[in-house]
């Protein structure tokens, strides 16, 4: 990396971080990040669920939801990705409770007990339909504003809502940056290995892909755990706690629709027309926010943060979290957690 | 790449040439020629993403033996060319077999044995299941390669679906427009996901990556993947030979199929999948160290089985 880096600038955070490498600059259009530490022993995630789950009417949705720690605390709402499920946050939700913050991690739409209200709702995987999800169960909680934390599509759904309704957000975490969808570029190619790293995701275009997905829900999320996390020693009984979760009636539907609006090739729910409209804008994050990326993510290779600098307007800072994998919160929850309460604390 | 562990065995470094143009159907195809002209003939058909250079140490083996060696390029690769500008740019597999048949047409050649891999192996077997009365022998890797569209929606092993990835991908029209910005970076990460242990240098890859710079490869390998699932319609003047070939003919002439036994793409097999489409004599091998090029990669086994058929 060329990239000259103002020393002084740095806020360098890491040292208090187990597992982080942590730089970040404030204010600046140049977020790097470099590891500094030796990859941690691999670490067994808790064996525990995330029990017991409420329901939450939210608008198209019944939302399926942990929650823990003190209803008055700061509120925070961990968001899961796919195929993955709350149990992502499995570490991170005990964590954050004990640290005085009332944690909500839901089901998305198409995931675990999360059920659709309408069986006539169209069955969308768009990211404006996972933002507003977020803004409805926010809004059936009574929760003014929230700390907002992802990874994969839990991190768009953050974006998304951050980005669109900053006001309800007390801060942004989200793994590998800015991911609100640029649809309109979704037919520029990327080098071939990383088209040949998004296989599920051109697999999904074709009827064969629903149809394969469909019937192989766990192989082939299996495989996507294993490449995405190449350095995670997740044993049958993890990864079946989650694979559950994918037996939702709608977990098929969602999938495929999310995987091939974001390429353009399906229609939006017409519900979501205005958001989409104002996504198309890539609109900037205007909260406070930390980027995380995992150095160990075997599908979004972790970067220095500064392609997407522009993006974020308020503090942002960028860190490579070592021997993290795409799942991030779930294999590194020390570093995912205190990202969180650093930005709880700071509002 | 690992290349260690392997007995390296150099591919031949020299080129095929001279190359002659032989106008036959819609094409001028380019076709590297060696051996006596009144030998037995001897087709050998390459695959995508690859060049007639996956026959470099074979046809010399066989020229050696008194075969009369044909090694054309195919449609869309190398100095191959459409005649027509009109013509549709197909890579069904109508097409390409007609292409094999037109050129032994072309060159008076009545029968010949054909052989092949990939794209080239599955014109081998068109050829052989629709006019078998112009074919002594067929080799075919990867057993019989005649697909069978109206199950292209059925899904493999999700392990199976990963190393498609370039099909699916050619689906979107961003697969076209990366492949037509990409086309050495996506057939080097194909050579090396279908060959792990093929030790290839950069001189190899280049000497046949270059057939990738035909104005027509992007057109027809798009064509090629598009049609195969059933997403893009044939060119009309096949539409007759896809009827025959949708009913999944039998091949009927003596046939040896080979597997490498380290191919990344097409794991091999025992040949019972498909022993049932192999009405006549048909003997199946795997190949010891040999990835999906498998002709460059164990020439001497390839050459073998062309000769015993040859033979026969």
């Amino acid at each position: 990396m060329s990239d000259p880096v103002d020393r002084q600038r740095r806020l360098v955070l890491g040292a208090a971080l187990s597992g982080v490498a942590g730089i970040g600059i404030a204010e600046n259009d140049r977020a790097v990040a470099q590891p500094e530490s030796p990859t941690p022993p691999a670490r067994a995630s808790s064996s525990q669920r995330l029990e017991p789950l409420r329901r939450i009417e939210a608008e198209v949705l019944d939302i399926a939801c942990y929650e823990a720690g003190p209803a008055d605390g700061p509120a925070v709402i961990l968001l899961h990705g796919f195929p993955y499920d709350i149990h992502s946050y499995v570490d991170v939700a005990p964590q954050l409770a004990a640290q005085g913050c009332r944690v909500l991690a839901p089901y998305l739409r198409g995931f675990g007990p999360t059920r659709f209200r309408d069986p006539a709702t169209l069955r969308s995987g768009e990211q404006a339909a996972l933002g507003a999800d977020v803004m409805a169960l926010m809004d059936a909680l009574g929760i003014g504003r929230a700390v907002l934390a992802g990874h994969n599509w839990g991190a768009r759904a953050a974006c998304v809502a951050a980005a669109l309704w900053p006001d309800r957000c007390r801060g942004l975490v989200t793994v590998n940056s800015y991911l609100i969808q640029d649809i309109a570029r979704a037919m520029v190619p990327a080098d071939p290995e990383f088209e040949a790293a998004l296989w599920y995701e051109y697999y999904f275009q074709l009827e064969r892909g629903r149809v394969g997905l469909a019937a192989s829900r766990r192989e082939m999320a299996e495989i996507l755990w294993e490449q995405w996390s190449p350095d995670w020693d997740f044993d049958d009984e993890t990864f079946e706690r989650s694979a559950a979760a994918f037996d939702n009636p709608d977990f098929v539907d969602i999938v495929i629709h999310s995987y091939r609006h974001r390429f353009g090739l399906v229609a939006g729910d017409p519900a979501y027309a205005d958001l989409r409209r104002r996504l198309a804008a890539l609109p900037p994050i205007t909260v406070p926010s930390v980027t995380l990326d995992g150095d160990a993510d075997g599908v979004l290779v972790a970067s220095d943060g500064s392609a997407s600098a522009a993006k974020f307007t308020a503090r942002r800072m960028h860190r490579v979290v070592r021997g993290a994998g795409h799942n991030l919160p779930q294999e590194a929850p020390e570093a995912f957690a205190a990202t969180v309460m650093e930005l709880v604390k700071a509002s | 790449m690992a290349h260690e562990a392997i007995p390296p065995r150099a591919a031949s470094s020299r080129r095929l040439e001279p190359l002659r143009h032989i106008d036959a159907g819609v094409l001028d195809i380019a076709c590297y020629e060696a051996g006596p002209a009144d030998g037995p003939a001897v087709m050998l058909m390459h695959g995508f993403p690859y060049d007639i250079h996956s026959y470099v140490d074979v046809a010399p083996q066989l020229a050696a033996q008194g075969c009369r060696v044909i090694v054309p390029y195919l449609r869309g690769y190398g100095p191959t060319r459409f005649r027509d500008p009109a013509t549709p740019r197909s890579g069904e597999q109508a097409a390409v077999g007609t292409d094999l048949k037109a050129l032994m047409d072309a060159l008076g050649i009545r029968r010949a044995v054909l052989a092949g891999y990939d794209w080239g192996g599955r014109a081998a077997c068109v050829v052989a299941a629709l006019w078998p009365e112009r074919c002594i022998g067929l080799v075919s890797c990867n057993g019989y390669q005649i697909q069978d569209i109206a199950r292209a929606m059925v899904p493999a092993r999700p392990d199976r679906e990963v190393a498609l990835w370039y099909q699916y991908y050619f689906q979107l029209e961003r697969g076209r427009a990366g492949l037509a910005a990409n086309r050495r970076g996506i057939a080097r990460l194909l050579w090396t996901q279908w060959s792990p242990i093929w030790p290839f240098d950069d001189a190899t890859f280049e000497r046949t990556a270059a057939a990738h710079d035909n104005p027509d490869y992007v057109d027809v390998v798009i064509h090629s993947y598009r049609h195969r699932f059933g997403l893009a319609d044939g060119d009309p003047h096949y539409a007759e030979l896809q009827r025959k070939l949708a009913m999944l003919p039998a091949i009927t002439v003596p046939v040896i199929t080979l597997d490498g036994d380290s191919d990344g793409v097409t794991p091999a097999t025992d040949g019972s999948p498909s022993a049932a489409k192999f009405t006549a004599r048909r003997a199946h091998r795997v190949v010891p160290r040999a990835g999906h090029n498998l002709p460059q990669e164990q020439p001497e086994a390839f050459a073998a089985a062309v000769m015993e058929l040859m033979k026969a």
